[in-house]
Parts: structure tokens; sequence; C-alpha cells
């Protein structure tokens, strides 16, 4: 087999399998581009990943499986290797369509639709990015590896040593992050391997098929839209999806969508209506796009409409915010009846940095502002904004995205249990009672006189008109 | 420079150009409404500190600082009133107040009113004028642009009732973003700054400068964003002549007596 090029493996989680057996991957010969393809099943268990993952420029997020049958293990044997032998190229170009130009008998076996997916595993492992309170672990992982590298080279015995470090080690990422502090959350939330929004979604799926377009002109990066099925249940998925890497982040424009991409949403979601898909939206924004062209298509008007809109959807919604939750361009595709948010994701009104600007004016005041602010996800259940805060695997989401992703599965699939049990018009109105409670004012103290000299008093005759009854 | 007194006669327009300086609420309801008809709404509702808040002052003080010094509560006042014969249920937005920000008390008040119109069947008049939601409640005054939004479905779509939104000097950040954008008939003053990002936002994202002219009134016209550009002297009439073409529909009879 010669392939030219780097092969791409795309791998469902979840995909069923048409035979019932993890079948091999098939390779076709298209020229400058080899593909294969696994449909694995839904219960198998890691051996395709991990073995794959020790061949090189590999990165999967931990797409798993459980156990697999011998049929596919001596499958995998021969694939890797395969992909020893093949020479291999930075993956830099862009194929027109994801499929390949051939197909081979293999990949017209089951479902079509991972080959319909653009979004596939990055060809490069990405540079490994420590923050700031994190350096005390790198640190005594460092030594780790140099115990073990000298154990290497002296053959004499550190398990000692190595096992008491690795203890410290264990202690002291659980002490960290156990602990986050509002600042430290916001740089998780922020993290640039910080699983997205189709990440997320190519965990908890069985079936995926994206669709595009607002119908007028543009299909925008930063939101995706799409059906999947969960447990055999179909649901509509709407989310802001960030990149990978800088080359996805200029495409995606960092998950900052303009009108267009409210305006898909909006189109989704009444598709969504009209066949009875219950909606699930998934929020990981900095906000909304502020640029010339945005502004002249009308951003603000495209975001209120969908607030309107979304609480007439008689079908129901749940919203995660998966990220950062960026204002208003968080709240266009999150008024919902569940609001749900990773543990250690953000939800504001303003970026920090923003907000120090204006009300410090100075931007080094973003600490300050962060602890002020309550951003986080706890501090919001407080405030009786959110409903559930969905618990991250220790080390963050990034350090292991499948449980963060079971994680989340679980939550929103026990959540839309209760919420398919009501009628659509308890639906609006327990969504509409939901937002009407928030809110923090005071009254029934008369005010001082001097507070209210520039209110227009009340002038009407006392017998002419009915006074205002609020029911 | 322009004298006060002439400037206050003309309605706060500059007679040159034609800009329509920002104006009181007081000032703007006081002509539009007709005389001995005015009932205020949650005269008496404030907003509390459910953050705690605290940066260069408390957020409590900057409340009571701006209360003393504007003389006004909160940044809007509601009530209802009659205009030139037909019973509106008016909500008037104050920049002088924090800049006119929407935190819970602002979107308390207008969500009363606008469930108070929908129970009586009144037609709605919001004037915005805002520098976005109040940064000082967090994520809970982000939450009130969803909640005007959920009573403005309902009075609107559901109950197919007229709003009608008049877009002052300057309506910025959560409110164009929510009720300034969702009037059935969008009004604006002439060269009124409507944005959703601020300019200086903007010119830091894209690391250019805006052209002038850019977000005002005017260029949003063009763009077809508004319906209307009205200056200041004739809002009263044009309203209530929107309010009788509204009412003289042959197919859908509206049971509201006005």
């Amino acid at each position: 087999m010669e392939a030219t090029c780097l092969p791409r493996i795309y791998v469902s989680a979840s995909a069923k399998a048409s035979s019932g057996l993890a079948s091999c991957a098939s390779t076709s010969n298209t020229g400058n581009s080899s593909w294969r393809r696994f449909s694995c099943l839904r219960n198998s268990r890691i051996g395709v990943m991990e073995s794959l993952q020790m061949s090189q420029n590999f990165e999967f997020n931990n797409w798993r499986h459980t156990k697999m049958s011998k049929k596919s293990v001596a499958c995998v044997q021969v694939l890797r290797a395969k992909l020893n032998d093949t020479e291999r190229k930075t993956h830099d170009d862009d194929d027109e369509y994801p499929w390949p130009q051939k197909f081979g008998t293999e990949d017209l076996e089951g479902s079509p639709l991972p080959f319909l997916s653009r979004f596939k595993p990055l060809p490069n492992k990405p540079k490994t990015v420590t923050l700031p309170f994190e350096i005390p672990l790198l640190e005594i992982e460092k030594n780790i590896n140099k115990i073990r590298e000298t154990a290497k080279a002296t053959g004499m015995d550190f398990s000692e040593q190595v096992n008491e470090l690795q203890r410290k080690y264990d202690e002291m990422r659980k002490e960290l992050y156990g602990q986050l502090s509002p600042v430290q959350r916001l740089s998780v939330a922020r993290h640039p391997h910080r699983p997205t929004f189709l990440e997320h979604i190519l965990n908890i799926t069985d079936k995926w098929l994206e669709l595009h377009g607002d119908r007028a002109g543009c299909d925008d990066p930063a939101i995706v839209t799409g059906i999947g099925t969960i447990d055999g249940m179909s649901f509509m998925f709407i989310g802001h999806q960030k990149g990978r890497n800088t080359k996805e982040n200029i495409y995606r424009n960092f998950a900052m969508p303009g009108p267009e991409g409210y305006r898909k949403a909006l189109r989704m979601m009444r598709h969504a209506e009209h066949h009875g898909f219950p909606i699930l939206t998934f929020v990981d924004t900095p906000g909304a796009y502020a640029g010339l062209h945005a502004e002249e298509h009308g951003q603000g008007e495209a975001i209120a409409k969908n607030l309107r809109e979304m609480f007439g959807l008689r079908v129901p919604i749940i919203t995660t915010v998966i990220g950062e939750g960026g204002s208003g361009g968080a709240l266009g595709i999150g008024c919902c009846d569940k609001m749900l948010m990773l543990e250690n994701s953000v939800y504001f009104v303003a970026s920090p940095e923003a907000c120090a600007a204006i009300l410090w004016r100075t931007a080094d005041a973003a600490p300050k502002a962060t602890e002020a602010m309550k951003i986080t996800a706890h501090e919001l259940v407080e405030l009786d904004v959110v409903d559930e805060v969905v618990k991250e695997p220790l080390g963050g989401a990034h350090g292991d995205p499948y449980s963060a992703s079971q994680n989340l599965k679980e939550a929103i699939m026990r959540h839309m249990k209760d919420l398919l049990k009501l009628d659509p018009d308890s639906l609006l109105k327990h969504r509409k009672a939901k937002f009407r409670k928030i809110g923090a004012v005071q009254e029934g103290v008369k005010l001082d006189p001097r507070f209210k000299r520039k209110m227009k008093p009340r002038d009407a005759h006392l017998d002419g008109e009915q006074p205002p009854q609020m029911t | 420079m322009l004298h006060i007194k002439f400037s206050k006669q003309n309605k706060s327009v500059c007679e040159e150009r034609g800009n329509h300086l920002s104006m009181d609420s007081m000032e703007r309801i006081e002509p539009s409404i007709d005389p001995n008809t005015w009932i205020p709404l949650d005269e008496d509702t404030i907003s509390k500190d459910v953050l705690s808040f605290c940066d260069e002052e408390s957020y409590e003080n900057r409340l009571i600082r701006s209360q003393e010094k504007t003389g006004l509560p909160e940044a809007v006042q509601t009530g209802i009133g009659y205009s030139n014969g037909t019973l509106i249920a008016p909500g008037v937005m104050d920049f002088q107040f924090m800049g006119g920000s929407m935190g819970s008390a602002v979107g308390e008040k207008i969500t009363r009113l606008i469930e108070y119109a929908t129970q009586k069947l009144l037609p709605l008049v919001l004037v915005c004028a805002s520098g976005g939601a109040r940064m000082q409640e967090g994520t809970v005054s982000l939450m009130q642009m969803a909640k005007i939004s959920s009573a403005l479905h309902y009075y609107q779509v559901q109950k197919k009732l007229l709003y009608i939104s008049i877009l002052t000097y300057p309506t910025t950040g959560g409110v164009t973003a929510s009720f300034g954008m969702l009037g059935d008939i969008i009004i604006a003053e002439s060269k009124a700054y409507i944005a959703f990002a601020g300019k200086r936002v903007i010119e830091e994202t894209l690391g250019q400068k805006v052209p002038d002219g850019f977000q005002l009134a005017e260029a949003l016209f063009e763009n077809g964003l508004l319906d209307l550009i009205v200056p200041r002297i004739l809002i009263k009439g044009v309203l209530s002549e929107i309010s009788d073409l509204y009412s003289s529909v042959p197919y859908k009879k509206k049971l509201v007596i006005y």
C-alpha cells in the first residue's frame, strides 16, 4: 500500500457496527490520500485507541471503547504495521470534501454519516500548555521523569522514590484542583486544549449529522448545528465551536458568532420545534463578534430575535456552558428550561478584562474583577441562575475529555427525562418562570423624596382612572 | 456651546445640525403625556447589591450617590397615561442614572410594565437610552435581557399587541440586544448612537479606526435595521398616528377600549 500522505482516521465513540463486530479499517488508495474508517461496537473498550496512540502523529481525545474482539485486535495489529510503513506528511492541506475520492467496498458498510463530518482528529500532537498554578506539578513531573531516565540508564532500582513522588504528585493535584479560585477556573475555562463542542458531541452521540447555513447567504463557522442521537433518542445540537489550534481558531473566528450565526441557530431551533427534536445548546464563546460587518447586519437585532423566539419553542431546551459564556453572545442561544455548567466554566456579563478597564480603569485589575463579578459555576448556582454544576474529572476537562463528556451526557439525559414529561404549555410556563424569578430588587421601603424629585409624580384623578392592579 | 435655556425650549435639539442631545426622562414624559393622566408604576423599586460588589466604591454607595445626584431612584420610569387621548404604557430610560445601565430593578420594572400592558391590552412604548448591562450586578443583570424578552414574547407573539421602541442617544449593549431591537416599529432619533459593541471595542478587535457616522441612526436606517427616524418634536404626534393606524385594522378586531 502506498499512501503518500498522512492517513486520517475518524472514529466514533459509540457508532454501531453493522456487522456487530469491530471491523478493521479499510484502506483505499485514492491518489494523494488514504482513508481508513473504523466502526466500532458501542461498548468496545480502549484497545484500538490506546494502541493507535502509540503511533506518532495521531491524537484522539479519548474516544474510548470497551472490550475488543480478537478479530479487531488482529485488525489493529495489521493496521499498526501499515501505519508505521506509511510516509508521514504534515497535515496542512484542506481537501475539498471530507470523503475519499474512491470508496472501497468496506467503506460502504455501516453508516455513511462519519464521512460527511469535516471534524477530524488533529494530525499533530498539540504542545502541552501548563497553566501558572500547575507549575509545581510540572516540577514534580520533571523530577519523576529524571529519576526514571536515570533508572533506565544505570539499571538501578529507583521505584521507591518514583512511587513516593508519584504519590506526592497525585496528592498535590487533588489539592490544587479541589480548591480552584475563580481566577484559576477562568484560566481553565479558557485553556487552549479544553474540549470543544464537537469533541463533546462525538463522545456522547451515537450518530451525528452536521447541518449548515442560515438560508440567507451565510454559513457562520463559529456556530455549529446538527442532529444526533444519544441512547437512541434524537436531539438538535447547537453550539459555539472554538478551534483546537490557531488555524482552526481563525477559521472559527474564535467562537465569536456574527448575526448570521444567530440566524442559523434560530433556523435550526425552529426546524427542531417543527419536527419535535428537543434542543441541546452548548455555550463556549468569549462574546458575540464585534466587527463592522456584524454591526451593519444587525448583531443586536439577531440576538434579540433569538432571545424572544426561544421563549416560544415548544420543545425542551437544555443549555450547557462548556467553556466561557460571554454575555449576550452566550445568551443568544442560552434561554433554556435547564441551565447546566461544567465545573470549571464561567458565565459573565462582561469579560473581566473589559470590566476592569471600565470600573477600575486599568486592565491589571482583571483578577479583582473576576473575584467580584461571581462568574464561576458554583457561585452562579447560589445566585439561582444555574441549575446544576456538572463535575469535571480531576485535572480539568482537558486532562480527560472522555470522562467529562460522559458526566455531561449523564446530567443532560437526567434533566431531559424530567422535561420530556411536561406538555408544551407547561414547558413554556416553566421556562418563563425560570427567568422571571432572576433579579434582586428592594421594594416596599419608602424612599427619601430627594431620590424621587426628578420622577413625574402621579397626577391622574383618583376617581377617574383605575389604579394599577397587578394580579 | 448652546445656551441651556434655548436648548430646552428647542427640546435639546441643536438648531444648526439637528443633533438630538440626550434628555432627562422627566423632560420626555412631561410633554408626551396629557395633563392629569399619569399614573407611575413601581416608584420605590430599587436594585439590591446581590454580589456585594465593590470596585473603587461599593455598589450600594454608588447607587445612593447616583440617586442623590440625579433625583431618580433607578434608570427607568414606568407608568401609564393618556397621550392624545390614547391610553399607553410608556417606559422611559434615563442615561443620567449610572449611564442608563440595566440592572435588576430596571429589568423588573420593565417586565412589570409589559405584564401590566398585556393584562390591560395597552400599546407599549419603551424609550431606550443605555450604556448596556450593569456590571456590578454580574450575570443577574444579563438575565434581565432574557426576562424582558420572555415577557415581550407573551405580549407580542401570543397576545399580538403593539410595541414601539424608540432608540435615543445612546442605546448600546444589552438593551440593543434585547428589547431595543424587538419593537414592532423601531423609531430612532436623528444622529442617535445605536450599537451592540461600542466603538472602542470594535477598534480594539479590528485594529483599525471605525469610519465616522458608523453606528449612528442614519447608518442603521440605510442598512435596514430601523423603521423610522423621527425628529423629537414630532414624536408625540407620530405615536398617536401609529396607534390609530394599528387600531383601524379591518381584519383582526381587537378588544381594546381606548
